[in-house]
């Protein structure tokens, strides 16, 4: 990649460009398909290129790049006020699905048989409350500090939202495995 | 959920729970524990507990082997073209203002 040029540029590439798997993966989560996912990334990037003297050296830098992107997102592409309400599945989360595999399965070997896309797919399914949350932290690592910070949350709710989130995720990734006969 | 080890009262002896914690105040940080979120003297409790409770050790095996799998399986790199374009569209930012 080019490395010469002005100070500005350099600057970036090195703090914020590596950051952009998270971006991508962040993206994906958050529009559910790879070409809305590339246009979210580009116009964040290109926004904190622009806003690039606003950051602060040695602060969070993937925080800053990641709460960006949300604000652009619910700007420009937010469609989630058209998917149904989380509220309808308020009981599912109640029961861990330790519960029903402790028998045969303690360990969760199941989880490994069920394939990518599925994966991806019952994540893209999570109401993007629960959805973001769960990206930021499972897949990205991030601290619940960083995530209220970005969400713009209590703490408190990040933490009740992984919680919902994780539990919804597990149950559908254990239906899967039910239907396909991976588990009893 | 019933609690294994109870605060004061162990099999009808006065016993407390290993690290402290009962099952029920486990299970409430566990995610918390997983994520690394608890200040060190929690961090010991649970831990603690966890060693010697045959009841929440296999739930928190489950739920770790649970996030590693979530973890592991979702992410993905940005692909080549979008990383191509971006730093285009950067030097073309920097010309042009």
């Amino acid at each position: 990649m080019a490395t010469d040029g002005s100070p500005k540029r350099q600057q970036f590439e090195s703090e914020a460009l590596v950051h952009l798997d998270t971006l991508y993966n962040v993206a994906l989560r958050l529009c559910g398909n790879a070409s809305d996912a590339e246009d979210l990334v580009q116009d964040t990037v290109t926004k904190a290129f622009r806003a690039w003297d606003k950051y602060e050296p040695g602060t969070n830098c993937r925080a800053w790049l990641v709460t960006i992107m949300r604000n652009t997102f619910i700007n420009k592409f937010r469609r989630e006020s058209r998917r149904p309400s989380a509220v309808q599945f308020d009981t599912i989360e109640d029961v861990s699905v330790f519960e029903s595999v402790q028998d045969q399965d303690p360990e969760g070997s199941f989880f490994h048989s069920v394939v990518d896309d599925e994966v991806k797919r019952a994540i893209q399914d999570l109401p993007e409350e629960f959805r973001i949350p769960v990206v930021l932290s499972d897949v990205e690592g991030m601290s619940y500090a960083e995530i209220a910070n970005i969400l713009d949350l209590p703490v408190g709710t990040v933490k009740s939202r992984l919680f919902r989130g994780r539990r919804r995720l597990q149950q559908r990734l254990y239906e899967y495995a039910l239907e396909m006969g991976y588990i009893r | 959920m019933t609690a294994f080890w109870k605060l004061g009262n162990w099999m009808g002896k006065a016993m407390p729970p290993p690290g402290g914690i009962d099952c029920c105040g486990v299970m409430q940080q566990l995610y918390e524990y997983i994520d690394g979120e608890l200040d060190e003297e929690s961090v010991e409790k649970v831990r603690q507990h966890l060693d010697k409770c045959k009841r929440c050790y296999p739930r928190y095996n489950f739920e770790r082997a649970f996030m590693r799998f979530v973890g592991d399986q979702a992410r993905v790199a940005a692909p080549p073209e979008l990383r191509r374009k971006i730093f285009a569209s950067i030097l073309e930012e920097e010309s042009e203002s």
